[in-house]
C-alpha cells in the first residue's frame, strides 16, 4: 500500500509538468524579417601635390592624370546589398592658382561613366578649403557607379601668375565614401 | 502546436545553464548522483539503468535574452527586438546548452555482504555548446561604423565552443568508516566533433586623427582562429553522407580520445552534519581526427585609392592587398581542449528522526535515519571568460520510505529565483527520478532564461532484497 501514493505523486508530477508548462505564442517566421542596415564609412582617396610638381625644368606644366583601380564592386555581395552611396570631397589649395579636379568614374573599358567636377579658387593668403556638396548615388546613378572598376583623377590648373621651382603651397584632396547597406 | 514551439525553442534558444545539477547533487537516493560526486554516500547491492532511459538531462540557458524576447508575436518589429537584445547584452553574456544521455549504466558492490565498496560504470553521450554574445560584431552588423567613429570593435568578442562526445567511465567508492566516503571515477572521452574559437583577438577601428592626410584612420587587426575536429569532412563538396549518422559513428567509434577524472568525498562531521565535495571532468581531449584550423591573422590599414600623378602608374588592388595582409590559412595541427571542469561542495544538516516503517530494521545495525535535511551547495565551473559560480540552498525530505523529495533555491549570475524540485521514488525495484529546475519559469517557458530537467529509470537492488 505504500506503493500507491508514490505512483500517484509521480503521475501528478509528470502531468503537472506537461500542463503547467505554457509558452507564449512565438513566431519563428520573424527570422525572415531580419534586415541589417549598416552604414559604413571609408576613405575614398587623398593626395597632396606640391606646387613645384607643376614645374618641370623651369617650365610650367599640367600634371598627368592618374587612374586607380577601384574594385569594390567586383564583390557581388557588396553590389547586391548596396542601397545607396555617398561621396564627400574636400579640397584645400595653398597655391596661388585656381584648380579644377575632375574625378572620373570609369568602367573596365576606360569609358567614363560619370564625372565629378570640383573647382577651387587660387590661394590668397586666407584659409582656402572647399567642402563640396555630398555626391549622392541612388537609383540609376547608383547602377552606373556599380559598373565602375576604376577612378581617374585629372587636375587642371587655371591660368594665372606663373609658378617656378620655388613656388610654395600644395593642393590637397581628402575624400570619403559612405555605403548604405540593406541586407535581407 | 505549443509543444512544437517548445521543441523549436529548445533548439533555438541558446542558453546558459552552466551544467549545474544542483537538484541531483547529493540526492543519494538516485544512483546517478555519483556522476556529480563519485564520493556520494550511495549504496546498493547492484543496480543497472534502463538502457537509454536511465539518465536524460538537458540544460538550456541564455543570460541576456529569452526566446520570448526574440520571437514573441507581439507586433514589435523583429529588427527592433534584435537591436534591444544586442543593446542589453554584454560580451560576457552567453548562451549555453548541454545535453546528456546515458546509454547504459550500472554498479555493484564488491567484496562480501558487509563490504561498503562499490563499483559503477557506464557510457553516456554528451553535447556541449557555449557561445558568448559577439556584441561588437553585432553592433557593426546592425549599425556599421559611421556612428562609431573613434571606437574599436573587438574581434575577441567572437568566442564559442561546441562538442559532441561520448564518455566511458568506471568509478569506485568506498565507505571507509562511519564518517568518511571516498570515491573516484576515471573517464575516457571520445569526441566526435569539436569546434573551438575561444582565443580570438584583434579589432576593427575607424578613427579621425588630426594631422593625418586621410579623412579616416582605418585599421583591421585580426587574430582569429577556428579549430575544428571531426567537421572538416562535412564541408567538402564531394561529401555526400549523412552528417548526423557520421557524427554519431565518430562519437562512439572513431573519436578523438581524451582522459579525465572525477573525485569526491562525503564526510560526516557529526551524525547529522555532513560535508561533501567533488571535482568532475578534470580532463582533456587530444583533438586528432579530421582536424582543421582556420586562421585570419594580420593587420590591414585602408588608405583609399590614392593617385600619385607619376607618369608610371602602379595601380593597386584593394582586395588583393587585404588578402595579402590578412590571409586565410588552413593548418592541420592536433590540438588539446580542456573539458569544462566542475566543482561542487555541500554542507547538510539533518533533523527529525524517521518513524521507521520498519519492515527490516532488524539487521542488528541501528543507524538513525533522518527525514529532513537542509543545507547549502556551492557550484563552480571553468569557462573561457570567467568561471561560473552558483550558490544553492536546499531542503530534502524523505516522504515515504521509498520516496524522496528535494527542493533547491539557486542564485547565480543569471537568475536569483531559480527554484528546483526533484523527486525520486522506488516502485518495487524500479527507481524513477525527475528533477526540474527553474520551475517558476514553466508558467511561460518562452520567457525563461534557463531551463534544465533530468529524468531516468534504474533497477536498484538493495541488501534487503537478498
Amino acid at each position: 500500500m505504500k506503493i500507491a501514493p508514490t505512483k500517484r505523486i509521480f503521475k501528478v508530477l509528470f502531468l503537472s509538468i506537461l500542463f503547467i508548462s505554457c509558452s507564449s505564442d512565438l513566431d519563428f517566421d520573424q527570422l525572415k524579417d531580419l534586415k541589417l542596415e549598416p552604414v559604413i564609412v571609408a576613405n575614398l582617396a587623398y593626395f597632396d601635390v606640391a606646387a613645384n610638381k607643376f614645374v618641370d625644368n623651369g617650365m610650367e606644366q599640367q600634371i598627368p592624370f592618374d587612374i586607380q583601380n577601384f574594385d569594390v564592386f567586383k564583390d557581388q555581395y557588396f553590389r547586391d546589398n548596396l542601397a545607396k552611396a555617398e561621396f564627400n570631397f574636400e579640397l584645400e589649395n595653398t597655391i596661388n592658382r585656381a584648380f579644377t579636379l575632375n574625378v572620373l568614374i570609369l568602367n573596365d573599358n576606360n569609358q567614363i561613366l560619370q564625372t565629378i567636377r570640383l573647382a577651387i579658387p587660387a590661394y590668397s593668403g586666407t584659409s582656402n578649403v572647399v567642402k563640396y556638396p555630398t555626391e549622392v548615388f541612388e537609383n540609376q546613378r547608383l547602377d552606373l557607379l556599380k559598373q565602375s572598376t576604376k577612378i581617374g583623377f585629372v587636375v587642371i590648373m587655371a591660368p594665372g601668375p606663373p609658378l617656378n621651382e620655388n613656388s610654395v603651397g600644395s593642393l590637397k584632396l581628402r575624400s570619403s565614401a559612405t555605403a548604405y547597406m540593406v541586407i535581407q | 502546436m505549443r509543444k512544437v514551439y517548445l521543441i523549436l525553442m529548445l533548439a533555438f534558444q541558446l542558453t546558459v545553464f552552466a551544467q549545474n545539477k544542483e537538484v541531483l547533487y547529493n540526492f543519494t537516493a538516485i544512483p546517478q548522483s555519483s556522476l556529480v560526486n563519485p564520493g556520494a554516500d550511495v549504496s546498493y547491492k547492484f543496480y543497472f539503468g534502463v538502457p537509454v532511459l536511465s539518465g536524460i538531462s538537458a540544460n538550456l540557458g541564455s543570460s541576456s535574452f529569452s526566446a520570448y524576447d526574440l520571437f514573441a508575436k507581439n507586433g514589435v518589429d523583429f529588427n527592433d527586438k534584435v537591436r534591444n537584445i544586442v543593446n542589453n547584452s554584454s560580451s560576457k553574456d552567453k548562451a549555453q546548452a548541454n545535453q546528456q544521455l546515458e546509454i547504459f549504466s550500472g554498479g555493484f558492490r564488491v567484496g562480501g555482504k558487509d563490504s561498503q565498496s562499490y563499483v559503477s560504470f557506464g557510457v553516456y553521450q554528451e553535447f556541449d555548446f557555449l557561445a558568448y554574445v559577439p556584441k561588437d560584431e553585432a553592433i557593426l552588423a546592425l549599425d556599421g561604423n559611421r556612428d562609431h567613429i573613434g571606437e574599436s570593435f573587438n574581434l575577441g568578442d567572437i568566442n564559442l565552443r561546441a562538442e559532441v562526445l561520448s564518455v566511458f567511465h568506471v568509478g569506485y567508492h568506498k565507505k571507509l568508516n562511519e564518517k568518511l566516503v571516498l570515491g573516484g571515477r576515471a573517464k575516457i572521452y571520445s569526441s566526435g566533433a569539436n569546434a573551438t574559437s575561444t582565443k580570438n583577438s584583434g579589432y576593427i577601428y575607424t578613427g579621425q586623427m588630426a594631422g593625418t592626410p586621410n579623412l579616416y584612420t582605418q585599421i583591421i587587426s585580426s587574430n582569429l582562429e577556428l579549430k575544428t575536429s571531426g567537421i572538416a569532412a562535412f564541408t567538402k563538396d564531394e561529401y555526400d553522407g549523412s552528417i548526423p549518422k557520421d557524427v554519431v559513428h565518430n562519437t562512439f567509434f572513431n573519436g578523438s580520445l581524451g582522459l579525465g577524472f572525477d573525485a569526491g568525498l562525503t564526510y560526516y562531521i557529526k551524525e547529522n552534519l555532513q560535508l561533501t565535495a567533488s571535482v568532475v571532468d578534470l580532463g582533456f581531449i587530444r583533438q586528432s581526427k579530421d582536424i582543421q584550423t582556420l586562421t585570419y591573422k594580420g593587420e590591414y590599414k585602408y588608405d583609399g585609392v590614392n593617385p600619385n600623378f607619376d607618369s608610371t602608374n602602379q595601380p593597386k588592388n584593394v582586395f588583393d592587398e587585404f588578402d595579402k595582409a590578412i590571409p586565410r590559412d588552413t593548418l592541420y595541427n592536433k590540438y588539446t581542449t580542456w573539458r569544462p571542469t566542475k566543482f561542487y561542495s555541500s554542507i547538510q544538516y539533518s533533523f527529525g528522526e524517521s518513524r521507521s516503517d520498519d519492515e527490516c530494521n532488524c539487521k542488528g545495525k541501528v543507524t538513525r535515519k533522518y527525514v529532513n535535511a537542509v543545507g547549502a551547495q556551492l557550484f563552480a565551473m571553468s569557462m573561457p571568460v570567467e568561471p561560473f559560480v552558483a550558490l544553492t540552498a536546499f531542503y530534502k525530505r524523505n516522504i515515504f520510505e521509498k520516496l524522496d523529495f528535494k527542493a533547491t533555491y539557486t542564485v547565480d549570475q543569471y537568475s536569483d529565483k531559480n527554484i528546483g524540485l526533484g523527486l525520486s521514488g522506488t516502485l518495487g525495484k524500479l527507481n524513477m527520478y525527475l528533477l526540474v529546475n527553474n520551475v517558476l519559469e514553466y508558467k511561460d517557458v518562452s520567457k525563461a532564461n534557463s531551463i534544465a530537467f533530468q529524468f531516468g529509470f534504474n533497477f536498484v537492488f538493495q541488501n534487503s532484497e537478498d
